[in-house]
């Protein structure tokens, strides 16, 4: 269905508000992790304070259990502080470095733990990403907002197939081998969906040309 | 000559979201280093593809963090620099398992001590069931605690013998015949151990525990060496 120029109006409105809001919060991030590489203590808790939450938030949903997610979360943070180096500014924004530590972990321990993810693929079937939250409202009160907006606009965008195949992916820590059992499709075609969807994604979230 | 970059895109693409196969990451390294470490397009579209699944954490709705979490976090950062990195990260572990676990614990210490030795359930006054297992060969006390009519177990032994290197506990749900596998746990070098697993306890009429190598096995491949009935 095509979309009405209103909305399309709306969206792109969205997409810059997002742009401007992310653009300052990526230089605050950037000169947090300038400042704990000084050793500045109150940067750490800054940072910490600002992402903590979101990471919370993937490592439940990818390991599954509480105590683990928090182990991931504070060797995340921990990493970030003994090694703030470890970010290169060229490499892309603080809160997805961030992030793709947290993710790391969390597909690690869940891998490593090979029964209990079993039931994780179990579990995501009910728990789709983009289903409406009562909590939402609450949740864009206090963190990221215009950032949430637009991920989960981008994600919700995406043609099923293609999500389901990067949501089993990312956030139920699935391999390409894993989901194409799962779901009885080719290896190829499992590839094939998950590029074309990072594709749309990096063009929505990123912004750079596909 | 501008190089095809089709195949290292895909698999770039599938890195970032951590779903490479084995296999596919030698692939990866393969390819990228057939066009070299000034590769301006590889090292593009591995950016790219790293801040997009990066940002994806950003759909799902923050979780707020544990009382007492961030201060835990600061005091490992700030100020136990002298503690050695090993026994700080299972001080970490078990500090962070053994919080909501304490009442637990001592309910079976209670349990275990004073009461029996065996497979037998009792009630704690908040609704949990704390069930001893019963064995012929191990030394030590194993528990499972758990709710009735909810899932979640928690597994938690003390004074176990210490396992070979690669092996750990695991933890089997038996419906019927069919064992379905709970969790792995590795005892620490005190013969503590904890674990934790969502799995639903509906229809479970015995639980058991092998010893198996670390990657757990979806099935058993070794005797029980803990056993205990849950009562209906």
């Amino acid at each position: 269905m095509a979309a009405t120029p209103l909305l399309e109006h709306v969206d792109a409105r969205t997409h810059a508000e997002a742009c401007v809001t992310a653009d300052l919060s990526e230089a605050r991030d950037r000169e947090l992790v300038q400042a704990i590489g000084r050793g500045d203590e109150d940067a750490f808790r800054g940072l910490f304070g600002r992402y903590a939450p979101s990471a919370m938030a993937l490592a439940r949903r990818v390991a599954r259990q509480p105590f683990l997610a928090e182990e991931i979360v504070q060797e995340a943070f921990l990493a970030v502080w003994r090694n703030p180096s470890g970010y290169d500014q060229q490499r892309g924004s603080v809160r997805a470095w961030l992030m793709g530590m947290v993710h790391h972990r969390a597909v690690d321990a869940v891998r490593r733990e090979e029964a209990q993810r079993r039931r994780v693929e179990e579990s995501m079937v009910s728990d789709p990403v983009a289903s409406p939250d009562p909590a939402d409202d609450v949740a864009d009160a206090i963190d990221l907002p215009e950032e949430r907006k637009a991920v989960r606009a981008a994600l919700e965008a995406l043609p099923a197939e293609q999500r389901e195949v990067i949501e089993l992916m990312y956030f139920g820590g699935l391999s390409q081998s894993k989901i194409s059992e799962r779901l009885g499709l080719p290896l190829g075609t499992v590839k094939s969906r998950t590029l074309l969807g990072m594709r749309r994604l990096r063009g929505a979230i990123g912004g750079w040309a596909r | 000559m501008m190089r095809d970059h089709t195949r290292i895109e895909e698999l770039l693409a599938i890195r970032s979201l951590g779903g490479l196969d084995r296999q596919d990451v030698a692939e990866l390294e393969g390819e990228m280093a057939s066009h070299g470490p000034d590769c301006e397009e590889c090292r593009r579209f591995e950016t790219e593809y790293a801040e997009t699944a990066g940002r994806l954490a950003f759909a799902l709705d923050p979780v707020a963090v544990r009382d007492g979490f961030a201060q835990e976090t600061f005091e490992q950062a700030f100020g136990s620099a002298a503690e050695p990195a090993g026994e700080r990260r299972v001080a970490q572990r078990r500090r962070g398992w053994l919080r909501p676990l304490v009442g637990v614990a001592a309910a079976i210490v209670l349990f275990a001590g004073g009461v029996l030795v065996g497979s037998t359930v009792t009630e704690q006054p908040a609704e949990k069931t704390v069930l001893t297992f019963r064995s012929e060969t191990e030394s030590g006390t194993l528990a499972a605690a758990f709710t009735p009519g909810s899932s979640g177990v928690y597994m938690i032994g003390t004074g176990l013998p210490t396992l070979p290197e690669g092996k750990v506990y695991e933890l089997w749900l038996f419906t019927g015949e069919t064992p379905a596998s709970a969790m792995c746990a590795t005892p620490t070098s005190d013969g503590s151990v904890f674990g934790f697993s969502d799995a639903s306890l509906e229809g479970v009429g015995l639980m058991a525990v092998t010893v198996e190598s670390s990657d757990c096995p979806s099935a058993p491949t070794t005797q029980p060496v803990f056993t205990a009935e849950v009562s209906a």
